[in-house]
């Protein structure tokens, strides 16, 4: 049991528990802050893989301005607590029972699930001692994946349009 | 070194949660704050195989996922003010504008 382990267990544990109570509270502000908790577990996780640049993008991009997005659309609907309703559903706990059976399928199945394919090719390989993780990235980000990179952009620049364009001011016609 | 299965299996508890959020909650913004934590299970799927495999394609594709997400978010959120400016709720089973 070495230190890896430990720190391991630990992110899994508090990104399993945090993502929990962010689907089960009742309150979506507190749901959201529980998203933000499990995000930034997450980015300690990328650490410990070995990629420092995606912790910062993680941290910037979806702590930074994707739950800032969440909590300013939540203040701004207002809405306080969702009241408990009655199951509209009737024969809802067939539902629970499948759900049992699929989770026994995948946990049976998962030696099945986990090997990784031997006959992987290693397409893009990269080597620490002849740079960093960021290099190396940067290298094929700008070689390999400029393509997929440009399509990142114009899809990013489309949802600024789309949401300029579905909530502009409508005025009355006629 | 952390073994590959376990990270397959965070990556499967986080889908499961995210899933189950996105099936029982009603609220729209939480249904959309599930789907991100669904993201974040391929998200550690992704950089896994990548950091087992000594394969670069792992991380790059967690870089086009995180942008992916953030297009998602911004969607979702614009249709989900789009909603509370029709109906005054976000709730989505009370959600039947569509129905004829």
């Amino acid at each position: 049991m070495n230190w890896n382990i430990l720190i391991f267990f630990y992110l899994a544990l508090a990104m399993t528990f945090s993502s929990l109570l962010a689907i089960i509270s009742r309150n979506p502000v507190h749901a959201v802050l529980w998203v933000v908790v499990m995000i930034l577990h997450q980015a300690f996780l990328l650490y410990t893989l070995g990629s420092e640049f995606l912790t910062a993008v993680q941290i910037i991009v979806y702590a930074g301005a994707v739950l800032v997005l969440f909590l300013f659309v939540v203040y701004m609907i207002n809405l306080r607590k969702e009241e408990r309703w009655k199951v509209f559903v009737s024969k809802s706990s067939y539902g629970f029972i499948i759900f049992v059976v699929f989770l026994y399928l995948f946990f049976k199945n998962l030696a099945f699930l986990t090997a990784l394919n031997p006959a992987f090719k290693v397409q893009l390989t990269y080597d620490l001692s002849q740079g960093s993780n960021l290099l190396w990235m940067a290298r094929y980000l700008y070689s390999h994946y400029l393509f997929q990179f440009e399509v990142i952009g114009v899809i990013l620049l489309v949802v600024i349009f789309g949401a300029v364009f579905l909530l502009r001011k409508l005025k009355e016609v006629g | 070194m952390v073994p590959f299965e376990y990270y397959v299996i965070l990556s499967l508890l986080l889908f499961v949660i995210g899933l189950a959020g996105a099936l029982f909650r009603r609220n729209l913004i939480i249904l959309l704050a599930s789907l991100e934590i669904i993201m974040n299970a391929l998200i550690v799927l992704f950089a896994a195989i990548s950091y087992h495999t000594k394969d670069i394609s792992g991380y790059l594709i967690v870089f086009f996922l995180i942008g992916m997400a953030a297009a998602e978010a911004g969607v979702g959120l614009t249709l989900a003010v789009l909603i509370y400016k029709k109906l005054k709720k976000v709730y989505v089973d009370e959600i039947n504008f569509f129905r004829g």
